[in-house]
């Protein structure tokens, strides 16, 4: 007769979890990290567990205060040339605009943007990465400032990203380096498009995507966004052609593109919100539905 | 007991600020990033329990986590460091030494503590790149980053050890 009372199975479970219970532990907690990894594509909530929470944000927003502070330098020199630049271009469209029509008006590019119903808001990348799979920016404007998901994000030299989540005063964006960012994007002189993606590597560099066979192009043209995604308008700069390749199943080219987008120092962006891309969401929405 | 803590959570901000603020930022050769914040995990006592040991691993790599967008992957990774260490330290620490000690260059000696630092932080690198990239597209350069962070970690924390002594 020898049954095991209960109290010695207790004795034994309670043993057996006082000894080996941290196994269970580990494994609650590794399941726990790999729930916020795989939810994290899906999950808007999980806002609060990235850099643009109110913690994590107001500490990179101090550091790039800082950081900035000392990149002021490099940021005077660019707005000089891009000065210059600009002065030149000024000059040479004045004469150009003498000729056909005298009376035009002038018109800034964020001036412009808010005439075809994009509204501008100007904010500052206080968070950056350029070596992981997926890069991400953090902006120091949020919903508070008007920001909300899928708004596009520029700076002066051309496209940066998209914002991804917000919080009360921060921004999540997709950087251009991110697999998860595909931006729909066409040439300067003619409307063949294609999407632009990145695959890891270099920062200074992207591909272009489904860009069809008959299209006319050359190494060195200039690649900007098409507008049918109604995130950014039409003909912002991306980058410039720098060589042509076939894509895997040889149905389409697919190109390499030198972003003009310098992500190493990225500091000033705006942010862009249209004012009608609600309205676009839900017709295309509905055409799909039916 | 209460200074203990302070001390603790005084040097797992100064990690995790120190990784989120410079050490992310480092990329020797574009491949080798530093995670000196497992230093942390390191240096608790040895008799320090398991649980314990657990529960700071996931909230340090949570923390890292957060502030470098990278949701779940440090946690992770940290957690199965944490899980290691006690094994990882019976591995290297000399047999006749104290029962409970903090495991440093003094208390080890150099290459026992070098070799426990660099096998924990195989370990961590291992699982963190593992779960970064997803992908065995590039075995190479996974192997590569692996080795090359993992050693670029040693170095830090044998730089840190030797400062304090």
């Amino acid at each position: 007769m020898t049954v095991p009372r209960n109290n010695d199975i207790m004795r034994n479970l309670l043993n057996f979890l006082f000894n080996y219970g941290y196994w269970l532990l580990f494994l609650l907690l590794e399941v726990a990290s790999l729930l916020l990894l795989f939810r994290f594509n899906s999950y808007q909530g999980s806002v609060g567990f990235t850099s643009a929470n109110r913690v994590v944000g107001q500490i990179y927003a101090v550091s790039a205060e800082v950081s900035s502070f000392f990149k002021l330098r490099t940021v005077n020199d660019q707005l000089t040339l891009h000065n210059i630049h600009l002065q030149a271009e000024n000059k040479a469209l004045r004469e150009a605009l003498k000729d056909i029509q005298p009376d035009a008006q002038e018109e800034t590019t964020a001036h412009a943007l808010q005439e075809g119903g994009y509204d501008i808001i100007p904010t500052h990348v206080i968070n950056n990465s350029l070596h992981l799979p997926d890069n991400y920016i953090t902006l120091d404007k949020g919903a508070a400032d008007g920001v909300s998901p899928e708004m596009g994000v520029v700076n002066g030299n051309g496209v940066v990203g998209i914002v991804y989540m917000v919080s009360k005063h921060y921004s999540l964006a997709i950087s251009l380096l991110n697999s998860k960012s595909s931006i729909s994007c066409k040439f300067k002189h003619n409307d063949y498009f294609g999407y632009l993606k990145w695959k890891g590597g270099s920062s200074q560099h992207a591909l272009l995507e489904d860009v069809p066979r008959h299209a006319l192009f050359q190494k060195g043209d200039t690649v900007v966004t098409s507008g049918y995604s109604a995130v950014f308008p039409q003909g912002l700069m991306v980058g410039t052609v720098d060589s042509i390749a076939d894509s895997n199943d040889g149905l389409s080219y697919l190109l390499h593109v030198r972003l003009s987008t310098d992500f190493a120092c990225l500091d000033n962006a705006l942010i862009i919100a249209n004012k009608s891309q609600e309205e676009q969401h839900a017709l295309e929405a509905k055409a799909i539905k039916e | 007991m209460l200074i203990t803590f302070l001390k603790r959570f005084g040097w797992f901000w100064v990690l995790v600020i120190m990784q989120a603020l410079i050490l992310n930022n480092v990329h020797f050769f574009g491949y080798a990033t530093p995670f000196l914040y497992i230093y942390l995990l390191l240096k608790f006592d040895a008799n320090m329990s398991r649980y314990s040991l657990l529960l700071w691993g996931f909230t340090l790599g949570l923390a890292v986590d957060i502030f470098s967008n990278t949701p779940g992957v440090n946690a992770a990774s940290a957690t199965l460091l944490a899980f290691s260490r006690p094994t990882l330290l019976k591995l290297f620490a000399p047999r006749d030494g104290a029962e409970d000690f903090s495991p440093s260059v003094h208390s080890m000696g150099t290459g026992p503590f070098i070799r426990y630092a660099s096998m924990a932080s195989l370990v961590h690198q291992t699982a963190l790149i593992l779960l970064l990239t997803f992908s065995f597209a590039h075995p190479l350069v996974m192997l590569l980053k692996v080795v090359s962070g993992a050693l670029l970690t040693t170095l830090c924390i044998w730089a840190i050890e030797f400062t304090r002594k």
